[in-house]
């Protein structure tokens, strides 16, 4: 036991800090075991695009690598602990959240440079949408384990 | 959609629906929802010795013969990942990702018929 602290206090703050400091319990469990499926299918396809038919549409398929790698970082972001790897999270999951949007945009009104299928086209049509619900449920969660205060 | 398909489907959506009852009602991963998501695995194994009978019996796969394995691989590989990652932490959290293998293994499983046709 530490002297210099009443023995109600210490714990309690070392929780309160310690649970602020993870975002890999509770509902971001669920959050990270959906990012790590969108991380594996998303590599798994972008690799299978650029290996097999990449000269058909470079564009297309160097964005559905980029957004692998995307999810990839933000799965292990949202996992590990710590202030560092939170400013990680939030960073994937805005470029993450700008990446649908502009890509499921473009692919609406210029179906001529994007016709070829990625994981951001048409908002995540392809996916359920998923693409688009997630960084906005992702932001929501590091809102509320935001480390500061 | 052949009858693999079909039985994923089935045990897949009743696996989710299990598992997101069981989250709802606010309760941790038990023998129930963790068994529901074994059944899932057992549903993808039947797939797979399916798919080796038939691939044995010269049977022609129509689209990428590695794109197939390599989903089939992958979805055999999530069940155990989820029920390992629930045990961990005891939570009705946990619950929903068990829930997540069902509708994603069903997923896969059309994405594998696809292929195959």
């Amino acid at each position: 036991m530490d002297n210099n602290a009443t023995p109600a206090t210490r714990p309690a703050v070392g929780a309160a800090g310690k649970s602020r400091d993870t975002r890999n319990t509770g509902p971001g469990r669920l959050l990270i075991a959906v990012y790590a499926v969108f991380a594996i299918s998303a590599t798994a396809r972008a690799g299978y695009q650029i290996l097999t038919k990449f000269e058909e549409a470079p564009l297309a398929y160097l964005l559905s690598a980029f957004a692998a790698v995307v999810y990839i970082i933000a799965t292990v972001s949202l996992a590990k602990p710590g202030p560092t790897w939170f400013k990680i999270s939030v960073a994937a999951v805005l470029v993450e959240l700008v990446g649908v949007l502009v890509v499921g945009a473009l692919s609406i009104f210029d179906s001529v440079q994007f016709p070829h299928e990625t994981v951001w086209s048409l908002f995540g049509r392809g996916y359920a949408f998923i693409p688009l619900l997630l960084p906005i449920l992702g932001l929501a969660w590091l809102y509320r384990r935001r480390p500061s205060k | 959609m052949d009858a693999y398909f079909y039985i994923i489907l089935i045990v897949g959506l009743a696996s989710t629906l299990l598992c997101v009852g069981a989250g709802v009602l606010k309760k941790a991963p038990n023998d129930v929802t963790i068994l529901s998501v074994v059944a899932v695995e057992v549903a993808l194994l039947v797939y797979l010795v399916g798919s080796i009978v038939r691939v044995i019996a010269g049977e022609p796969i129509a689209g990428e013969a590695w794109e197939f394995w390599g989903y089939m691989a992958t979805a055999l590989l999530l069940p155990p990942v989820a029920v390992y990652w629930s045990i961990l932490e005891r939570t009705r959290w946990s619950n929903f990702v068990l829930a997540a293998i069902g509708v994603t293994a069903l997923v896969m499983a059309a994405r594998m018929n696809q292929i195959w046709y």
